[in-house]
This record gives structure tokens, sequence and C-alpha cells, in this order.
């Protein structure tokens, strides 16, 4: 009579290793929440709750750590989620254009999900990349140099 | 000792504390709002900002402990120009709901506000706005007034241990709420609200229905609900009861509450209250006047009597009655009636544990001091969850585990689940083999026993056959690591707390459990607990309500003692014990013909209901039933007299501890319906020409009973003040602890019986919930605690789920023997295979019904079976 395991063997694999690196459940809880993030799309009630209980930690213990931070995706998100750099040097650059861009082509408000689900947009504060900017990153690639055209090109390649 | 100036006062500490402490003990006022002295230091409002000579920078008072030669000052410009801008930074975001805001008039920030002068806010911005929520039945949010103290997150994570709030998001967004966002489905104790110095987060109960300026009084007494015996607050204004509010710093409880004792007080103003005395005519119960009603019962008894002998009587004694309203009791049923037929639901667990326990160590064998439980170095937890029976002694428990102590909990005991060290497992009825395994384990890995009662030690080495932790999992489920690491953990304390559960007694092998436990008692160094679920059970028992025992917890066997009743009493006494609580109902009809019951419901709260509704309505000549509410006992009466809650009556309660404490009259002045339990006895037998009961208060009775008991010789009413009195009182036990007796045939008691079944291979086993939120008869008439919980369910594991067929929602008949049921299945992760857990709280699906009794030869405690049980899907 085992209780059914909300996350796949790929994700307790990449949890047991987390665990093993940290000394308490406390200290292994951000990452483990990056796994729960892949897991689950962003970390809704349900991510939230499977990390508590993978960890033995209270679950409102990983809630109050979650939100604290913004890097998680506290909402739904699309196929694939665009970080755009607002910050100064960006902004200077022209990212505001090209948030005009991620606008009109397919309809992306920052926190927003495009309709068909392809893509969400998250404005960043400084990426890393400023003096290559404006940049912006998507999923886990680093996309620099940026301009209304060049920006479309770089997202065909995400479906 | 150290000395320091505040304001130029000389001020001298023995010992090193905050600032803000030494200047409190002082009566010098420093303003705070993050600090509370239930909860860990955190330095967060710097509102108690002072300045301390030598310091370049404002240091917070709350924080900094007092070091020799400080010169230190509250209220210099400098300070008062910090506090009015942390009152400015505050205010930025504050609603200033103020006209409209339950808290105003006793809000900390409006009062500061006050005290430090309003500011013109200098920010433009909007503030931060977040909707009031209500998506809880007790308490309302109102995120915009929180000024972010964090108060209430350190109550629930560091005192109340249930993490059920945080503080979610950063920055302006930062706001305090429970996991879900709406409903706080957590243990609702209201600690939280208790420590909120603003209005954003409170009571619904008593949403816009007073501000606190308007009430009459606020009356310190006692909580109904538990053994406990938590100091409360009432405010009252009118007739009504408005609110519980805690006092900190007071009584057992040190102002912590549980919720039935903060959200379940609403009883007492239930329109379903009894509201004139009922009598049976023509086979229906119907409303009649104190004068007939009292006639008829007192006319029927007399009649009993003459026909059939006052042994021909039953009594059963009231565990939410006062010791003076026991003491009444017996009285009218031993000198007045002339029977020794009276028992109680502590015939259930309590007595048999506590006559147990005392055989080995003495009287008062389980008198100790709940406070101390966080100092012993361990603390087991046999066959209970006191967080759930017992739920302020259950954060005793918790704050042992928070102060690094060891906690093992043998048994079921979910409340613990992140507070305990150690859980021995065991299956539930199994608990026993667990602590002789625990014994064994302990014997074998301590060097040496403490030496002080070499013949107590040889009957422990003498114990045989001891259960290896190989036959421990393999008859009660525990694995083997567990109970060897357990006793590890164990084997080097100094001191423990044993908190032992009533189920623990209510069994076959109950000698032999209270051998062991008394041995690892001994071995361990051990204060006892016996969780107790009434207010007043420990007091109905030292008040005599039992068969054989006399008021002062003497034998009535003793015929110098009996003499001493008999001279106050003015009554011969009957040196024959009487029956005990079950044989009461298998007797009804024929040597039992009358019952009288005082504020129980035993054709609820008693195993074998069917039997023993048919006792009730069909084989007795006569019931009188005193209560408050037409129970399923009171409906079956042919007199049912009202009764006062307990808000209403002066008199007192015993708690676990053995400690004496006092109810405090708050409401029901004018309240003509009831009379308090021993009036109306004494009115009866005034009557009937029986017994002699001149009492014009409880605090006669005290007197009469400090007369009759040499345990409460010399006690007084007025003795009573702030935290009561602790058992022995003013008088001498019957026997002190440290007299410890040899454990009684131990050889015999603790070997095991190998045939017990292997617990692997038993089929689902119907378990009574006991659930935080209701007790039975009275939380089931108060409407907040319904809105938490409201229903009955049968909860389980999903995979005890799974196995039966049955889905989170659906239906689920239960049959035994004895009847069936249908209950709503409820899934919970976490809970012990084939368990299936039913409660004993709502009228028409008490689980109790279903289970059949077997008696316990020596003590007749009801041992519960569920025989023939059977659980289908729906
Ligand atoms: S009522 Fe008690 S358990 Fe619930 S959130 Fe408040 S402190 Fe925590
Ligand atoms: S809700 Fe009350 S106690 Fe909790 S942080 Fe806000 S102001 Fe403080
Ligand atoms: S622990 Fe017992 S006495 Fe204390 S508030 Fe709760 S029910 Fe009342
Ligand atoms: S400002 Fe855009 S990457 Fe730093
Ligand atoms: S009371 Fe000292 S910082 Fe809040």
């Amino acid at each position: 009579m085992t209780e059914p395991q909300p996350f796949s063997p790929k994700s307790v694999a990449l949890l047991e290793e987390i665990r093993k690196k940290y000394p308490t459940g406390r200290a292994a809880l951000m990452p483990a929440l990056y796994v729960a993030q892949e897991e689950f799309g962003w970390l809704r009630p349900e991510a939230l709750k499977a990390v508590a209980e993978f960890l033995g930690l209270p679950e409102m213990t990983v809630r109050s750590t979650a939100t604290f931070y913004s890097m998680y995706r506290h909402r739904k998100a699309g196929r694939n989620v665009i970080r755009l750099c607002t910050n100064v040097s960006c902004m200077v650059l022209g990212a505001g254009t090209l948030k005009g861009v991620l606008g009109n082509v397919y309809g992306l408000a920052p926190g927003g999900t495009s309709p068909d689900g392809r893509f969400s947009l998250e404005v960043a504060d400084c990426i890393g990349a400023c003096g290559k900017g404006p940049a912006m990153i998507v999923n886990d690639d680093l996309h620099t140099g940026l301009d209304a055209k060049k920006i479309l090109e770089v997202l065909e390649n995400y479906k | 000792m150290i000395l320091i100036t505040i304001n130029g006062k000389k001020i001298e500490l023995d010992g090193p504390v905050t600032i803000f402490e030494a200047a409190r003990r002082n009566g010098i006022d420093i303003p705070s709002l993050c600090h509370h002295p239930a909860l860990e230091l955190w330095g967060g409002c710097r509102m108690c900002l002072v300045e301390i000579e030598k310091m370049p920078r404002l240091q917070t008072s709350c924080t900094v402990k007092a070091a020799d030669g400080m010169a230190v000052y509250t209220e210099t410009p400098r300070v008062v120009a910090a506090r009015k801008a942390m009152l400015e930074f505050l205010l930025i975001n504050h609603p200033l709901q103020c006209p409209t805001c339950d808290k105003a008039g006793e809000c900390a920030l409006q009062d500061l506000t006050v005290r430090y002068g309003a500011v013109a806010g200098r920010f433009e911005e909007g503030k931060r706005t977040f909707p009031e929520n209500v998506d809880d039945p007790v308490i309302v949010r109102n995120m915009e007034r929180c000024i972010m103290c964090t108060r209430c997150v350190r109550m629930c994570d560091g005192v109340q241990g249930a993490f059920a709030i945080g503080v979610v998001g950063r920055g302006a967004g930062s706001h305090v709420e429970p996991f879900s966002g709406g409903r706080y489905n957590c243990e609702y104790c209201g600690n939280c609200l208790n420590v909120c110095p603003v209005g954003a987060i409170m009571s619904r109960l008593h949403r816009y229905t007073y501000r606190p300026w308007q009430m009459d009084k606020t009356v310190k007494t006692i909580c109904s609900f538990c053994g406990v015996g938590c100091t409360i607050l009432l405010e009252v204004r009118g007739d009504a009861i408005q609110k519980v509010s805690p006092a900190f710093g007071k009584g057992v409880n040190n102002g912590l509450l549980c919720g039935r004792g903060m959200f379940g007080y609403g009883y007492a103003g239930s329109p379903e209250r009894l509201k004139t005395p009922l009598v049976r005519k023509d086979g229906k119960l119907v409303p009649a006047s104190w004068d007939e009603a009292l006639a008829l019962a007192a006319r029927r008894l007399l009649e009993v009597k003459a026909q059939h002998g006052g042994r021909a009587i039953a009594g059963i004694a009231g565990g939410r009655c006062t010791n003076e309203e026991n003491y009444a009791f017996q009285k009218f049923m031993r000198a007045g009636l002339g029977s020794n037929n009276i028992d109680s639901t502590a015939r259930l667990g309590l007595l048999h544990a506590q006559d147990l326990l005392e055989g080995i160590f003495g009287q008062g064998a389980a008198a100790n001091v709940i406070r101390g439980i966080p100092h012993s170095d361990a603390v087991l937890v046999v066959a209970c969850d006191p967080t759930r029976t017992n739920p302020v002694m259950g954060l005793q428990v918790r704050a042992a585990s928070k102060a690094g102590k060891k906690v093992v909990a043998i048994g079921h005991a979910p409340g613990l689940k992140r507070h305990m060290t150690h859980h021995l497992s065991a299956a539930f009825g199994h608990e026993g083999i667990a602590l002789a395994g625990l014994l064994r384990e302990l014997l074998r890995q301590k060097k040496a026993l403490p030496g002080e009662n070499p013949e107590f030690e040889a009957a422990i080495m003498g114990f045989s056959e001891l259960p290896s932790p190989e036959e421990v999992r393999r008859l009660a489920g525990v694995p083997e690591a567990a109970l060897t690491q357990a006793a590890e953990a164990l084997k080097d304390v100094s001191t423990s707390s044993i908190i032992a559960g009533r189920e623990l007694a209510a069994s076959m092998d109950a000698k032999r459990n209270f051998m062991l436990l008394a041995a690892i008692g001994y071995v361990l160094n051990s204060r006892f607990f016996l969780v107790s679920e009434h207010p007043n059970e420990q007091g109905l028992i030292d008040m005599g309500c039992t068969p054989d025992m006399l008021p002062g917890g003497r034998p009535l066997a003793l015929q110098t003692f009996r003499e001493r009743c008999e001279h106050e009493w003015g009554a011969r006494l009957d040196p024959e014990p009487g029956l005990t609580l079950m044989e009461m109902f298998e007797q009804a009809g024929g040597a039992i013909r009358a019952m009288y019951i005082m504020g129980e419901n035993p054709a609820f709260n008693l195993p074998g209901r069917k039997k023993i509704k048919e006792a009730l309505e069909k084989k007795l000549d006569f019931l009188v039933v005193q209560d408050i509410f037409l129970t399923e006992t009171a409906s079956l009466a042919d007199v049912v007299l009202p009764s006062k809650a307990w808000s209403e009556k002066e008199g007192t309660y015993t708690n676990l501890e053995k400690r004496i404490q006092k109810l405090a009259q708050a409401t029901g002045k004018n309240h003509e319906a009831g009379m308090e339990d021993w009036r109306i006895l004494a009115l009866i037998g005034r009557l009937a020409g029986l017994g002699n009961m001149p009492y014009a208060s409880a605090s006669d009775i005290i007197d009469e009973i400090a007369r009759v008991s040499p345990l409460h010789a010399g006690l007084r009413y007025e003795d009573l003040e702030e935290d009561g009195m602790m058992w022995p009182y003013k008088g001498k036990p019957l026997r002190m602890s440290g007299g410890m007796q040899p454990l009684p045939a131990a050889k015999a008691a603790a070997t095991l019986d190998r045939r017990e079944e292997d617990t692997g291979q038993t089929g689902p086993a119907l378990v009574i919930e006991k659930p935080l939120f209701h007790s039975g008869s009275l939380s089931r008439h108060s409407g907040a605690l319904l809105d938490i919980m409201g229903g009955p369910e049968a909860k389980m594991a999903p995979g005890t789920a799974a196995g039966l067929g049955i889905c989170e929602g659906g239906s689920v008949k239960i049959s035994t023997a004895e009847g069936e049921m249908v209950l709503k299945a409820k899934l919970e992760k976490g809970l012990p295979a084939g368990a299936i857990f039913a409660g004993n709280n709502f009228g028409d699906a008490g689980a109790l019904g279903l289970f059949g009794y077997e008696l316990e030869p020596g003590s007749k405690t009801p041992v519960p079976r569920a025989e023939g049980l059977e659980i289908t899907p729906l």
C-alpha cells in the first residue's frame, strides 16, 4: 500500500542528489524548488506540497521561502519562458522597443503568456550581460545584442 | 548582580535580562510592537529603541541584554524622534480604518500613534491593497492592517508548532496567510489572533458586535473543555460571553489556548439550551414547572427506594460538573438514597490508570506540573496524542522538542509528527508490547539502575520474557531500529515525563501495561501525566464519585473513614461497594430500577450503545437527568432538570495535575432556566426528606469537603486565588509517593502472550478518532466548532482506501455486530495502514455506537471491541 509519488523517476533522482548535498531539508529547499518547477511547469500548490513532503518540511515554510524569490515561476508559464532584461543598460540600448515587438508579434505582456501557450514573458532586472545588451534569457539560453529583427529570429527556434 | 540605571533610576538585576524586561519589572514602560513575552525575540519593529550612554546608536531594548553599568534613557528627544519616524513608516501603508476596525480601543498601533502624535505622511505613493479575506469560518484576515511584526508566525511556528501560516511575498507585497491563501485548515488554536497587536487577523465570532470599551466585565475563569484546566478570560456584555481572551502570564497555560477553549464557548449561549424542566407525560417529554418536576423526582425516587431498597438506584456523576456538585451528588446517593452505585466516565480508563499507578507509587502519582514537561530531558508519550486530547499539554511536549529534548511517541500521535525524535509506531492496542520491548532494551543498554529502591529493582529485573526487538516488530509492527534507537536516546536521561492515554488502561492487558510503564518510569526517573478528557474528571474521582471510594480517595471499606462521613452526613452508609458504570446498565431492570444521571450522556459516550439505550428506555422504572441540553440520554428520561453551564456558576474544577481551580460566574445572573447541579440535588433531597444539604453557595460545600476529606482538610474557597492549589492541598494523602510498592505479581504480568496476533496480518481496524475540535455533547452546540469541522468522516490513508476500493469523498458503510453507519471517506496521508478513524462527536454518527465491549475483570473497565467489522464502499 504505497502512496503515489508526485515526482517522475528523473526528478526523484535529482532530488535525491540534492538532498545528499545538504545537511538539512531546509538547506536543500531552494535547489529542490527548481526541480519541482521543471516537473510541474511552475510552482503551483501541488509542486510546493510535493517538495514539502519530499524534504519533510512544513508546506507553509516551503511556500514562504518560494514566494520570497522572484526567480521562481509563481504563475502558470508557457512552453518557453523569456526573461527580458529591462534594467538600465538594456533599457538604454532599446529593451523598451523589444518589449513592444513581443507584444505586437506574440501578444505578450510582462508577466503574461501568449494565447497559444508558446511563450511567457518575464521582465528581469539585470541578467549580468550589460555589456552586450539588450539581453534576454530564453529557458536556459542567453541571447545578447538583440534588436527588433534578431529577437524574432532567435525566438523562431523555440516552438 | 547587575546594576544599571534607566532614566536615572537605579535598578539591580540578579540575572541577565533584556533592557526591556528590566524596565518592565520596574514599572518603566517602553513601547513595543513585535515583542511578546510568549514569543522568541525578534527585534524587527524598532519601536523599543532606547538611548544607552556611550553607545553611538539607538538600541532595540527588547533584544539587548542589560550589562553592568549601563545608563539607559527611554524617552529622550532622539528616541522619540526615532519612534515617530517608525510610526510614520508603518502608517504609510496602514489603511487607518479605526472607525470600523474591531481592534480600535485595544490596538497597539493606535495607542502608540496617540502617544507619540500623528505625523503628516510625506509619501505620495498609493497604499498597498489586499482585499479582506473571509474564506475562513472563524478567522478573518485584513492584511492592509498588518504591520509585519511576525508575532503570529512566531506563535504558530515556534510555540504552537503548527507551521500553518507564514509571510508570503516580499517587500511591500509581503503579507501573512495560510498555505491555501484562503481557509486556514490549521489547528485553530487562535493563539496567533491573540498576539496580533493590530486588527490584521481577528476572530469572526464577534465581528462588528461591540467595541472593546463597551464590555461590561472581564471574568477570569477556567476552560470547560478538557482536563488541562486552562485559565481564560471571559469578556461579557449584557448577559452573554462576547469572546474568550487569553491571560498571558497566568494559569497552567500561560495564555495559550486551543481551538475548543478559544472558539468553543458558544454552547453556553446556544438557543438549544434547556429552558425549563421536562417531565414525561403519555410517553412524551413536556415542559413542567420546577415545583412539579422536583416533586415528581423526589416522589418516584422515594418509591423505588421503598420498594426495592437504595441499592436499586444508580447514579452517574459528571466530569463537566464542579467538585462541589460531584461531592453533593455522591452524598445524595450514599447518605440520601443509600446507594454506593456511583460511577462516571472516568471508568473508561482514567480511574483504572490512576489506580494502577497509585497502587505502585502511592496516591498522587500523577499529580505533576504540566509546565514542567519541557524541563525534563525526555518525554515519552504512550498510547495517546496529547496535542488532540489535552492540546495545551501537547504544546508543552512540543516545547520540549523545540528545546532539543528527546520526544518518544509510542502509538499513533499525529500531532507530534514534527516534534518527536523517535516514533515507535505500535499498532493500536499493541502499545504495551512496545513498552515491554523498550524496557528490555533499556535494561540491556543501561549501565546501572538508579539504586533507590532495591526491592523495586529486583522486581524489574525479574520481569521474564520481555520481547526482543525482532519480536516487537512481529507482534506490534515497530521496526527494530526504531526501538533500539529510542532506548539509546532515553537511556542516559536524568529526568523524564511520561504521558499516558486511557487506552492503555482500557485493555485486558492494563495491569501489564502499567507495570511496564511504572518500571520504565522508575528507570528513567519520570513524572507521570494521565490525559483526561473532561475538565473535572479528576475532581469527581477525588470527590468520591466511585462505587468504592469516599471523598479524598479514601476506601469505603475503611471503617474509621466511613464513620467520619456518617457523622458529618447524619446517615448510615452501606459498607458494600456499589456497581461500576457498565454493570449498572447490564443490571438495569434487575438489580437496578432507577437511575440518576448528572451532566453525562451515557447513551452516546459509551460502547455498547444499543443495550444502554434499551436499558435507559425500557428497563428502568425511573430516570432523572440533569443537563444543559436535551442529550441522547436526557431525551430518554422521565424527568429532565436543566442545569447551569460552566460560565454561570461558581465552584471548582480539579485538573489532570490535581490542581484545584476556581470557576467564576460570568453570565447567567438572569438565567432563570437552569440551576446549579448541587442546588437541584439539595432541593430534591429536602423534598424527599433525604440527606442534609443546607448549602447556600459552592463555598459552603467546600467547607464541608474540607471537614470530610482528609486530603482537602482546611481548604477554603478563598484560598484558591491566582493559580489554584496543587495536590495534596493542605491535607494528607493516603500514601505519599516515595513509599513505592514492589510490583505485585510482576513476573506473571509482564509475560507476554505469545499467541497475540501477528499485526502484519490483521484486516482493517476501526479506531475512535479524537479530533481537536470536538469533545462530544457540548461542542456539537458550538457554532464555531461546527464551522471548523462540520460533520463526521471516516479518515484513512490513501493506501488503505485503495485496498478497500474507497475514494476520497465517497460514502463508506461501516458495520459491526453493534450496528452500521455510513460516513464520508477522507483520505489523509501518513495515517497508519489499515486503520479507519471515525469520531464520536456528532449525534447521528457517533462511532462508539459501532463498538461493543468486554469488561476488564478487576477494574470493570470496558474494553471496546468492534466485532464483525466490515467496511464497504457504497
Ligand atoms: S490558529 Fe493556531 S494553528 Fe492556526 S494559524 Fe493561528 S496559531 Fe497557527
Ligand atoms: S497579522 Fe498581526 S501579528 Fe501577524 S504580522 Fe501582521 S500585524 Fe503582526
Ligand atoms: S487545552 Fe483543554 S483546558 Fe486548555 S483551552 Fe484547550 S480544551 Fe480548554
Ligand atoms: S542591464 Fe540588462 S543585463 Fe544588466
Ligand atoms: S519591540 Fe523591540 S524591535 Fe520590536
